[in-house]
């Protein structure tokens, strides 16, 4: 190894470079490691193919996730089946959601706007549209002062948040899918106060699991939505054609662990989907119901959009 | 037969030998197939990503399909059957002795691997070839997922008894006159690999196992609902993995450790640093598999330590790198083709192990992981440096296989192609990935940027795959019509400069 002397040098000059890419990296992921005490937590849950949030307040959104302006946030982050990746690339925030374990992961947000939440993890069928929209606003109240009063620790219950009105679809291809779900107390008060209840007003079918309540003792035409209905290759619909008169008030179930709806259109592509019907998200165990006053005679292909590939037939005669 | 010049002889002779020139002609061939079978399904992929939407693919379901095949088709019946061939055609060579080690059990294992190909390809699993859990044993389609496990389980136990071949061939069939320290830096990369298989592939076979009873709902290793741990799984997997992309590339080191002393005309620049750099890898190697896992919720003590291991064994690789470049330092270079892609692989090993450095700062893998950049990165290693040195290898070893020479024209317009294309594809998809795009996924959103890096990718993913058909055809064309090679030294070297191998040992009955 006489002339080994330039080898030493190149050696010692990587080594060199890999000591400071490690000891800055450790510096950096030290100081990121540890949430600050003031944190506000929320719990953010994911499932094929949608994320749902949960504040430390109650409120539960669904692939929206609405959060203050410059205080420290602490995401609690779970999976319901398979492993998903939450991330938020704007912020460079990565971590697992791995079902079994909670991953944390926290982040102060100092600039509003909107920004793209989107899963990294392979997930299965839909992967590529499970993506969320997170909304930075202004922070209006004392930020401090709420988040020491609230509890942190939340309900993971996910079948009392109620929906009220579907939102935008910008960010799912699917251009749908995309609800904010608000906590019943706001419901019952004013639900058309909601800035995005006017987009439920296309048509006067829709009818949610909210109202479908008072009026759920009627005994019609019924349609349930079966367990496992969310693999693929499963049954999706029980019945998967239901005939009905027209005029009939169809009462939809879910006996699912995931979200489903029943929507007007083969596929969540189709120009007219969720135009006649549409029953929006529903979380698991909740009932909706249809009307079918309003919805022509005939053949009628509704889907899930959640999974588009449940699929079925409503005939109206 | 093509392939037998002077004397032909029928095929089946070939395809029933236990000699080691025809297992290794056989692993050569069988790994060929698979690379442009799996490259097939690259091209339809970048077809399908060169817009937004859907083009070729009628969902995610299928593009995951296409993705898992190609990945575990390239990786695994590529990369690993062709260091084997090469292996098997030099090693007895290279130690002097007349065979492997154990002739019936070479054949064995060669002859393993096209049925795990029936089933990789029959199947068509959507699992990606990590086949994480719970999605691989809960909501993963079967048969096809079951027959990718049982293919790599078979593939696995091949690997293994072909490595326990070479690791007894090398140690113990080495000729007396012949001390290890003088042994070629080939046989010393493919000793390293081979003990690394022993050593890594048994945690990644169980795992398997463990995967499919999982999936018959018999046990709950992995299934969180039955009390099982996911990351379990990610752990036996990567601590398979991580030191398997070692597996696939130190015998490229090996094969540039052949050609670059050749085509520079000049002695190896430092022998013992060489053989240094292959130990140490192969056991630091072993420490740093969870750099693959730094998203999934580990304690600053476990990524500081998976950090430490990682950086811990760059330095044996830019060894490699220094030893390429001062072997080429002042020598009388000549660019035939094996050269040429032997120094490409150079360049594009020193970029890729950048990259990887990028990835191992933790805080920036939280920016790359799972996105695009990923892709970059390691297909700079597999398909840059990896497979650009084994394609240099192919040209290098066509003479003494054939006895004829390729087209050396049509060989520089390969190389020229391929690395403008290799260097844009995945140079771009670097910065896809730091556009927050994420991998495997059929569709992305119709930003501009995107639309257009992807569209550039797709251009330069076609130009690796237009040079490749041009390769094939030279391949094809040459050993059937190619000028007679001169067997001492078909690459025109010069006085002084033997052709390595000992030609007549083609001959399976001398
Ligand atoms: C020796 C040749 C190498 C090969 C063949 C290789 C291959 C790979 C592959 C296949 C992956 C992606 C695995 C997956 O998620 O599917 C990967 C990721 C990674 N590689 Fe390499 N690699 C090599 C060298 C390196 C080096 C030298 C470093 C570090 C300096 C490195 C650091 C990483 C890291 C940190 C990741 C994880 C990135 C992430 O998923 O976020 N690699 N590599
Ligand atoms: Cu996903
Ligand atoms: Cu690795």
């Amino acid at each position: 190894m006489g002339h080994s002397t330039p080898e030493w040098v190149f050696i010692g000059a990587v080594t060199a470079i890999l000591i400071w890419v490690g000891a800055e990296s450790w510096n950096v992921e030290h100081s990121l490691e540890y949430a600050p005490p003031n944190s506000e937590t929320v719990r953010v849950v994911g499932q094929q193919w949608f994320w749902s949030f949960q504040h430390a307040d109650g409120t539960q959104e669904i692939n929206e996730l609405h959060i203050k302006e410059g205080i420290p946030y602490r995401f609690e982050i779970v999976s319901n089946d398979v492993v998903h990746s939450f991330s938020i690339p704007d912020f460079a925030i990565l971590m697992d959601a791995v079902p079994g374990r909670v991953n944390t992961v926290w982040n102060v947000f100092d600039e509003q706007g909107e920004y793209l939440i989107q899963c990294r993890e392979y997930c299965g069928m839909l992967h590529q549209d499970m993506r969320a929209r997170l909304f930075v606003e202004p922070n209006t109240d004392n930020a401090t002062a709420v988040s020491s009063e609230s509890e942190p620790t939340i309900s993971q219950g996910s079948g009392t948040a109620i929906i009220i009105a579907p939102g935008g679809g910008e960010v799912g291809s699917t251009g749908s899918g995309t609800m904010r779900v608000v906590e019943p107390r706001n419901l019952t008060q004013a639900p058309a106060n909601d800035s995005t209840a006017a987009t439920n007003a296309t048509d006067g079918n829709t009818t949610s699991s909210g109202n479908a309540s008072s009026t759920a003792s009627a005994s019609g035409p019924t349609l349930s939505i079966p367990a496992g209905a969310a693999t693929p290759g499963n049954p999706a619909y029980a019945p998967d054609t239901l005939t009905v008169t027209k005029g009939d008030v169809i009462t939809v179930t879910n006996d699912d662990t995931a979200p489903h709806t029943v929507t007007n259109g083969a596929t969540p592509g189709d120009a007219d989907a969720g135009q006649l019907f549409d029953t929006s998200i529903m979380m698991p165990a909740a009932t909706a119901q249809i009307d079918t006053a309003t919805v022509e005679a005939g053949d009628h292909p509704f889907h899930c959009t959640v999974h588009p590939f449940m699929t079925g037939t409503l005939t109206v005669q | 037969m093509v392939l037998e010049l002077k004397k032909p002889r029928p095929i089946w002779e070939i395809i029933f030998s236990t000699h080691h020139t025809d297992i290794g002609l056989l692993y050569i061939i069988a790994s060929m197939v698979a690379l442009f079978a799996g490259g097939g399904l690259a091209m339809a992929i970048r077809a399908e990503l060169f817009l937004p939407g859907l083009q070729v693919f009628s969902g995610q379901a299928d593009f995951s399909r296409f993705f898992t095949v190609h990945g575990t088709t390239l990786l695994f019946l590529w990369l690993l059957p062709f260091a084997s061939g090469v292996g098997n055609y030099l090693i007895p060579i290279m130690v002097r002795y007349k065979d492997m080690a154990w002739p019936k059990l070479n054949a064995v294992a060669f002859w393993i691997i096209p049925p795990c190909m029936f089933l990789v390809w029959g199947g068509f699993s959507d699992t990606t070839w990590n086949a994480y859990p719970p999605y691989s044993i809960l909501k993963a389609p079967g048969p096809a997922a079951d027959m990718w496990i049982v293919g790599l389980k078979l593939l696995g136990i091949s690997s293994v008894l072909g490595a326990i071949n070479f690791v007894v061939t090398i140690l113990k069939m080495k000729h007396p006159d012949l001390p290890l320290m003088k042994m070629s830096l080939f046989s010393w990369a493919v000793l390293a690999t081979s003990l690394m298989i022993i050593v890594a592939i048994p945690t990644f076979a169980a795992s398997l196992i463990m995967l499919y009873t999982d999936r018959l709902g018999v046990t709950g290793f992995f299934n969180p609902e039955m009390g099982g741990d996911p990351i379990a799984y990610q752990h036996l997997f990567w601590f398979t993995f991580h030191p398997e992309v070692y597996i696939f590339v130190l015998p490229a080191i090996g094969m540039m450790y052949e050609i670059i002393p050749t085509f520079s005309r000049k002695p190896l620049f430092s022998y013992y640093s060489g053989v240094v750099a292959l130990i140490v890898i192969s056991i630091i190697g072993f420490g740093s598999w969870a750099h693959h896992m730094f998203a999934v919720g580990m304690s600053f003590t476990e990524k500081t330590v998976f950090m430490v291991g990682t950086l811990a064994a760059v330095p044996s690789s830019a060894m490699h790198v220094f030893n390429f470049l001062a072997t080429m330092w002042g020598g009388r270079i000549k660019f035939a083709a094996p050269m040429l892609f032997s120094v490409g692989a150079i360049l594009l090993f020193f970029s890729a192990g950048a990259g990887g450095v990028v990835n191992t700062a933790m805080p920036l893998d939280f920016l790359t992981h799972d996105s695009y950049w990923v892709v970059g990165h390691f297909h700079l290693f597999v398909m840059g440096t990896i497979s650009l040195a084994f394609t240099g290898f192919i040209y290098y070893l066509f003479p003494l296989i054939t006895g004829r020479m390729y087209d050396t024209r049509l060989a520089k317009v390969h190389f020229v192609l391929t690395f403008v294309g290799i260097a844009v594809i995945f140079g771009v998809q670097h910065i896809l990935g730091l556009y927050g795009l994420p991998r495997r996924v059929v569709d992305y959103l119709p930003i501009p940027e995107l639309i257009i890096m992807n569209q550039i990718a797709s251009f330069g993913g076609w130009a690796i795959g237009a040079s490749y058909a041009i390769f094939l055809y030279n391949m094809i064309k040459s050993a059937m019509f190619g000028k007679p090679a001169n067997p001492k030294d078909p690459f025109e070297l010069g006085t002084g400069v033997e052709y390595y191998y000992d030609y007549a040992r083609r001959d399976p009955h001398h």
